[in-house]
């Protein structure tokens, strides 16, 4: 059980609570014990890196990425309605983590009309479905977005490495 | 009275958001376009209308939204994951309108027979 685990859902809690009482901390940290000791799973071997700054620059995008993508949504909802097009594309999957792949998945469910639909760990790929596509060139606009999200992450939380390969993909393709 | 007219233009926006999120569950045409609108413009709007209520709310309060904010961003793109998964899983896409399908591509077995 770890600690940062126990004190953040003791802070769940008192947040819930709405006051900080001798009685909402003591309960949080029971409560949040109890939890963790029902739901117990074997300890991850990976450990995310702390980089604060990009971290920032991360939420940062992705609070502009929900503006352009309520907007983007609500367009094609506008404008083509019953007649909107989508596509499922296949994209390289630069992690092996776990908790990087679930932060990638969250990221992406938040940008312009995409969201992850599968993650084959064995093959390296994950299938995305987006909103909006209607021809070749839109897919592959989709591509490099879902790619640029996962640029992101990877440098917030990936390994120099993973974000060296990313990036490399994104040029090739591009170029 | 400033705080008054933010708060409003935060709120309406908000609800503005939702409702164009509401209008999508009704005009787009398959399941996983639906589950956009349902998720995207929702969590916009919900944020908006958030921020418009914290800032008429004492500052214990606020806190409470916070956690209402974090618990939409946390919990929506998991279950929309699910469905999307579940749908295509149980051949429930409708390929007419998509424009590609890599995934029915690489595993024949999910298309609707």
């Amino acid at each position: 059980m770890k600690v940062s685990s126990v004190v953040w859902l003791t802070l769940v809690w008192v947040l819930l609570w709405g006051t900080f009482t001798p009685l909402t901390l003591v309960g949080g940290v029971v409560v949040a014990v109890l939890v963790l000791w029902v739901a117990r799973q074997a300890p991850s071997t990976d450990r995310l890196p702390v980089r604060p700054l990009r971290l920032l620059a991360l939420v940062g995008y992705l609070v502009y990425d929900l503006l352009v993508s309520g907007a983007e949504v609500s367009w094609q909802v506008l404008r083509h309605g019953p007649r909107a097009c989508g596509a499922i594309i296949s994209v390289p999957l630069l992690t092996s983590s776990e908790r990087v792949v679930t932060l990638m998945a969250s990221a992406l469910s938040l940008a312009p009309g995409a969201m992850a639909l599968e993650i084959d760990h064995d093959a390296g790929v994950w299938y995305v479905y987006a909103l909006g596509p209607r021809g070749a060139s839109d897919v592959e606009r989709t591509w490099l977005r879902t790619m640029d999200v996962q640029r992101r992450v990877l440098a917030t939380f990936g390994t120099p490495e993973e974000l060296a390969r990313v990036r490399r993909l994104i040029e090739e393709r591009v170029a | 009275m400033i705080t008054d007219v933010v708060s409003a233009v935060l709120m309406l926006a908000g609800a503005l958001s939702c409702l164009l999120g509401a209008l999508g569950l009704v005009r787009l045409p398959s399941l996983l376009s639906r589950l956009q609108a349902a998720t995207k413009p929702q969590t916009l709007g919900l944020f908006l209308v958030l921020a418009g209520t914290a800032l008429r709310v004492d500052l214990k309060s606020a806190a409470t939204l916070l956690l209402v904010g974090l618990f939409q961003v946390i919990t929506a793109p998991v279950i929309s994951q699910i469905v999307g998964r579940s749908v295509h899983r149980s051949g429930g896409v409708r390929p007419e309108v998509l424009v590609v399908d890599e995934l029915a591509e690489e595993r024949p077995q999910d298309r609707p027979s």
